[in-house]
């Protein structure tokens, strides 16, 4: 009994400090921001409290709508970019030399490097002046399609896709090369036996071994994506004229640059509903593959 | 069987199908190595730009320096006060790296050695966090901060860091203590161990390798954060590298090469670390996101 009581006296004593903390700074923000998104408030004053005004004016703001299509432009070309090249790369990289083994730590070398840093990199390399994109255009005498990269909203969007590209095409590498490495050499062998090269082989042997780790990566690509805005907003800070507003710079520029803290409450309890949703149907992707009985 | 092995050995003796395969090789190297420079350039051109002067900056922005300079690593330092900034970076990361490390690890052992009625739903609490986007606790924690006087301190860092990474750090400690047999505790506990002497004297040295996985990639994330720095930083003697870095470019939008300089004593530590935790951290960022 006196075992029994030391241990409960542990088990809280020991689990308070990371469970508080967490509470407070993780959890509650969630409910308070929802709760101060039905005032209006600028930081200075008392809160008055206007009901639904904020949630309403959210959801009826074209900006807040173009944020969000912004978002999903992040997130389409995160999914249809970092994967299949990461899984070109990781099929090109089978083997332990030091030459493959460079070319692997090459690719996930952004990974280690400030969003800041990547963000001003490539707002430099997209410089009309003296950025070598346009540079590279105009060596190939392609100069109609020199322009301002992150200045026309025509492209700006996937101007800045870019570097969210690069930035995050390691770790999936680093999946998918485990990925293949798991395939057992047997089936290989037998496939080899029976013929099949080159590309059958990859077609029906590699591939559909791999299946169920491109759908963890397409799900992990889609909740990972959502977070990726430091980039964006060192580049172009959501303008020009609001045309890479995405739901954070959004947010960030109608709390903290306007003092509308009420607003910038319903925002965020707007965001965490929008990543909710994408998560919840990413993990409805994720259930169907583990009913195959297969993990990574 | 023996067809099999003999229609190989002529297949690869046929000089044609070894002359394809060949240039198929090539064409894979050139495309690795194209596509590794695509991937370095920016960093490469980051640090060739920051040792020129900002003339020949804009007369020849590719060429590597024709003069080899340290003027705007000096220049950089002294003007945007990085000095100061690498030091609040690194208590900030360090305070934070061993609060997060040792919180996880204290977690951990509960969770992966005792049963108790609400652990089930302790689990499922922390992994709850993983699913909250950052940027949306932005205002709230602001309000909180602000309530309780806590802006521009470095507990505004260090807390919510700390707070963010602590399920990853408690769902890699655990899933690797689990993994230790029990038997290794039942002596301590024979001996008459208390609880902090058996996590001390016999968990925390078992569980170094995942504490190290965490630590690194706590001390990397936490070195490179920016929005919840620039959201609870005012106070420019307490900035950290990022937020200056940001601000610094602004100032000085046309000196390129000087930002450069700014920009690469900034990424310097992590390129370095990188260099040499490389395996571990590709590990480390793999678990930590396939668990996020």
């Amino acid at each position: 009994m006196q075992d029994i009581l030391k241990a409960k006296h542990w088990i809280i004593i020991s689990l308070l400090p990371a469970l508080l903390l967490y509470t407070f700074i993780v959890i509650v923000p969630i409910f308070w921001s929802s709760y101060y998104g039905f005032f209006k408030w600028s930081g200075m004053n008392e809160p008055s409290f206007i009901g639904w005004a904020n949630y309403l004016e959210v959801v009826n703001d074209p900006i807040f709508w173009r944020a969000l299509k912004n978002n999903m432009i992040i997130v389409v070309a995160s999914v249809f970019g970092q994967v299949p090249i990461a899984l070109l790369l990781a099929l090109l990289l089978r083997k332990t030399t030091l030459f493959q083994r460079f070319v692997r730590s090459a690719v996930f070398l952004p990974m280690v490097i400030s969003t800041v840093v990547v963000g001003l990199i490539w707002g430099y390399i997209y410089n009309p002046e003296f950025g070598i994109v346009n540079a590279l255009l105009e060596m190939l005498g392609l100069e109609s399609w020199t322009r301002a990269w992150l200045s026309d909203p025509a492209v700006n969007m996937y101007a800045v896709s870019v570097p969210i590209i690069w930035n995050y095409i390691g770790p999936y590498l680093i999946i998918f090369i485990a990925a293949i490495q798991n395939i057992p050499t047997e089936i290989e062998d037998a496939a080899k036996m029976d013929g099949a090269n080159g590309f059958r082989k990859l077609f029906y042997i590699t591939l559909p071994m791999m299946w169920t780790t491109i759908k963890v990566a397409v799900v992990l690509c889609i909740s990972g994506s959502l977070k990726a805005f430091d980039q964006v907003f060192v580049m172009t800070g959501g303008g020009p004229a609001q045309s890479t507003e995405l739901l954070a710079t959004y947010m960030y520029n109608n709390t903290f640059m306007t003092y509308r803290y009420g607003y910038g409450s319903a925002v965020s309890t707007m965001i965490i509903i929008v990543s909710l949703i994408l998560i919840l149907i990413s993990q409805i992707l994720m259930r169907r593959k583990e009913e195959k009985g297969m993990s990574i | 069987m023996r067809k099999d092995v003999v229609y190989e050995a002529n297949r690869s003796f046929n000089p044609v199908f070894k002359q394809k395969k060949s240039i198929l090789k090539v064409m894979k190297t050139v495309f690795l190595i194209t596509f590794s420079f695509c991937m370095i350039y920016p960093l490469y051109w980051l640090f060739i730009s920051a040792f020129k002067s900002t003339d020949e900056f804009f007369q020849f922005p590719y060429a590597l320096p024709s003069e080899w300079t340290f003027d705007n690593f000096v220049r950089a330092w002294n003007l945007a006060d990085l000095g100061g900034a690498m030091i609040n970076s690194t208590v900030v990361t360090v305070v934070g790296t061993i609060f997060t490390v040792f919180l996880g690890a204290l977690t951990a052992y509960v969770l992966s050695r005792f049963s108790f009625k609400w652990k089930g739903f302790i689990m499922l609490f922390f992994l709850l966090g993983m699913l909250i986007p950052i940027h949306s606790t932005l205002v709230p924690l602001f309000s909180i901060m602000n309530e309780i006087g806590m802006l521009n301190t470095y507990w505004a860092l260090i807390l919510p860091y700390t707070a963010f990474e602590l399920p990853i750090a408690i769902f890699l400690i655990t899933a690797y203590m689990s993994s230790i047999p029990k038997e290794i505790e039942e002596a301590a506990v024979i001996d008459g161990a208390g609880y902090w002497g058996i996590f001390f004297r016999i968990m925390l040295p078992i569980a170094v390798p995942a504490m190290a996985t965490v630590a690194i990639l706590a001390f990397l994330r936490y070195w490179n954060e920016y929005i919840f720095a620039l959201v609870f930083i005012n106070d420019a003697s307490l900035k950290t590298l990022p937020l200056s870095l940001s601000i610094f470019s602004d100032g000085y939008s046309t000196d390129y090469s000087l930002t450069m300089a700014a920009m690469a004593i900034a990424v310097i530590p992590t390129v370095i670390m990188y260099v040499f935790f490389q395996e571990q951290i590709m590990k480390g960022m793999v678990a930590g996101s396939v668990k996020g």
